[in-house]
């Protein structure tokens, strides 16, 4: 049925076995700058990931923490100039991302590597019908005829649960409420079956009735095609629930890295601490303002000399000021940039407690007593 | 004004209140809809712009068929057979010019010449524009810089000067004409492609493209173009207008059609001497250029209005 249009010696990476010792995807200390007149801005500053089929990294941070550009460098979709490769390296199933051509890259895009926006009202062209828009990465990577493709866009409707998908690909993107636009993005980025799914903000635009479906549906999807999924987001409850990787960012560099357990009862950064102490607990008999995280994000032009979480550090130390923190690893690979990382009392005294800890303490006094 | 509101009140009641049919034609009619099938069945139903699509059918079927009954019964456009100056009659509608000659003959075969400038020269800047245009918004940065301070410079020449200029390097005659106006409206329709482009370029479903491996050239001509038609028909359709005033005024300053060869702009030119004893001289070319530019720029209105997605159940 999958029919090549053109490049018929084209080989399909997508069906190539992931070569010994590497991973789908790997992100080796990847640098993209954007060289602006105000200066050189360090958007994506020493990024590095593994992350293999059926895995979910969870990408969390700020605003303007260099969430979204990082899957877009991966992409390729950064404008270039004004952005720039600076270092490190992007490796799908062994093979570098950065150094293939415009036409390869087309041909990675949306058929190995897929992407949902975060605003689903945007992010579906107005003139074209759902189904002529599900159907263009069909026909362009698959080489479906328009009856295939639009066979296969009332199958994906009917998969993503839109009612009378038959009547539904006729219409246009206004005549659909947002949540099912979203639902339509997903189908769209599922179309021909990626490897990598990349979901940026996926639910950051819908309610929050809407949000948990949405994410369910990405897990099914998940587990049905077995694809990777990068899910970029600031909230991290969503990243709670589904993510097995998840890697806090900060000024454009990861301050931690682990898997979603490590993170959320072994977080070691002052900055992760500071994320989960601003989670609201429901838990709770009296009412209590939140902790949030005194101050601004430093901007990426003019960034602090040493750590760049240091000025906002309630822990920092002249050193922090003075030198970039190493990355620190952990026998398990989870890693964090602290200079304090290696001191396991100064995590202990410090750490937030979560509900792990608390269990342990009280059975720790339970046994005292 | 108030016409073209009544209109649309009319066009909504007749929506309202058969909107179960309309369903059913377009299951029935078509498997999927397109953007120009849409948009063709929304411009079905203003009428005003109907109005204009049938005066702009009327005129081309008048000036293409014109050598198969003109002559015979009106007389040829450039010999000299009826007295001068008649008034106008049954027998020449429009009466006679200062040689003789009948003017609505001399209308009918104005109007291949206006209309194939206003049509020939328009696409022509309308090609070279949106490519101009197209360039300079998607690429950017040099390419921008260097396309639109050439608008600029073209654009900075009063315009019919500079076609005279051109006609001066390039010869006097029709298809010179055609160039000139052609080529030197360009900046006028990239500048307004440029910034369409970069409205529209900004909006995720681009990025969202993109990110589904479309290439440059599939975006521009089927997510980008699409979503910036309605500016560039509107101003296509106005600049037809234009151009048949170009021409016009260029055979009034001897510089378009050879006489005795007949244009609308020429037949004003010759009329208005007699324009206080014998005002039908150019009164008459004078409202065919009136009609027929009123009716492009009605067309483009309402093509405007069909091309909105959005605007279907309006």
């Amino acid at each position: 049925m999958a029919r090549k249009k053109k490049n018929d010696n084209w080989v399909e990476l997508k069906n190539q076995p992931v070569p010994e010792g590497s991973h789908l995807l790997e992100v080796d200390n990847l640098k993209m700058y954007f060289h602006t007149q105000d200066g050189v801005v360090k958007a994506v500053d020493g990024v590095s990931y593994t992350l293999d089929r059926g895995e979910t990294l969870g990408v969390v941070g700020e605003s303007g923490s260099g969430k979204s550009v990082t899957s877009l460098t991966i992409m390729g979709l950064i404008d270039m100039p004004p952005g720039r490769i600076e270092g490190g390296d992007v490796r799908y199933r062994g093979k570098s991302l950065l150094k293939m051509s415009e036409a390869e890259m087309q041909h990675i895009r949306g058929n190995d590597i897929a992407m949902i926006f975060q605003d689903p009202m945007t992010s579906l062209n107005p003139v074209y019908t759902i189904g002529r828009q599900l159907s263009e990465g069909m026909r362009l990577h698959l080489g479906y005829s328009k009856e295939q493709a639009m066979k296969r866009s009332i199958e994906l409707l009917t998969m993503v649960g839109i009612p009378n998908a038959e009547q539904r690909v006729k219409d246009y993107p206004h005549e659909f409420s947002g949540g099912m636009r979203q639902r339509v993005m997903i189908a769209m980025a599922l179309a021909c079956e990626p490897d990598i799914l990349i979901a940026d903000e996926p639910t950051t635009a819908l309610d929050v009735t809407i949000q948990a479906q949405i994410i369910e549906l990405m897990q099914e999807m998940q587990e049905k095609n077995g694809n990777a999924i990068i899910m970029i987001t600031h909230d991290l409850g969503v990243v709670a629930d589904v993510a097995d990787k998840i890697m806090v960012m900060y000024a454009g560099s990861p301050v931690e890295f682990g898997s979603a357990d490590e993170i959320f009862y072994e977080p070691m950064h002052p900055y992760t601490w500071g994320l989960i102490r601003s989670i609201p607990k429901q838990i709770k008999d009296k009412k209590s303002p939140l902790t949030p995280i005194k101050g601004n994000p430093p901007s990426l032009v003019h960034a602090p000399k040493g750590c760049p979480f240091s000025p906002r550090c309630p822990y920092a130390k002249d050193i922090c000021h003075q030198k970039k923190p190493e990355p620190f690893y952990t026998s398990t690979g989870h890693y964090t940039k602290c200079h304090f990382a290696n001191d396991p009392d100064f995590i202990k005294r410090n750490q937030p407690p979560t509900s792990r800890s608390i269990k342990r303490e009280a059975a720790a006094k339970g046994g005292e007593a | 004004m108030t016409e073209k509101k009544d209109m649309y009140e009319k066009n909504k009641q007749v929506s309202a209140e058969a909107p179960n049919q309309q369903e059913e034609e377009l299951d029935s009619s078509a498997p999927t809809r397109t953007l120009w099938g849409d948009a063709w069945n929304r411009l079905r139903k203003n009428k005003l712009a109907i109005i204009a699509i049938v005066w702009i059918i009327f005129m081309v079927i008048l000036a293409l068929s014109a050598d198969l009954w003109v002559p015979q019964t009106l007389g040829k456009p450039n010999a000299q057979i009826y007295d001068v100056r008649l008034p106008m009659s049954a027998k020449h509608p429009f009466g006679t010019d200062q040689l003789g000659r009948d003017v609505l003959s001399r209308v009918i075969y104005g109007a291949r010449i206006s209309l194939a400038v206003g049509v020939l020269a328009t696409a022509i800047s309308t090609v070279i524009g949106l490519v101009m245009g197209a360039i300079a918004a998607y690429y950017g940065g040099i390419w921008d810089t260097i396309i639109m301070r050439l608008a600029d410079i073209f654009l900075a020449f009063p315009y019919t000067l500079f076609v005279i200029a051109m006609l001066a390097v390039i010869g006097p005659g029709i298809q010179n004409v055609f160039i000139a106006i052609g080529i030197l409206g360009w900046p006028s329709i990239a500048r307004v492609f440029r910034s369409a482009i970069l409205t529209v370029k900004e909006n995720d479903y681009v990025d969202a493209a993109r990110s589904m491996g479309a290439s440059d050239l599939r975006i521009i001509t089927r997510h980008i173009f699409p979503n910036s038609v309605a500016s560039i028909v509107v101003y296509a359709t106005m600049n037809i207008g234009g151009a048949i005033l170009t021409e016009s005024a260029l055979s009034y300053l001897g510089m378009g059609v050879v006489p005795p060869d007949p244009s609308w702009g020429s037949l004003i030119e010759a009329g208005q001497t007699y324009l206080s004893t014998e005002p039908w001289l150019m009164i008459m070319p004078g409202l065919a250029i009136l009609t027929t530019v009123l009716a492009f720029t009605l067309l483009g209105d309402g093509l405007r209005d069909a091309l909105d997605v959005k605007m279907k159940d309006a």
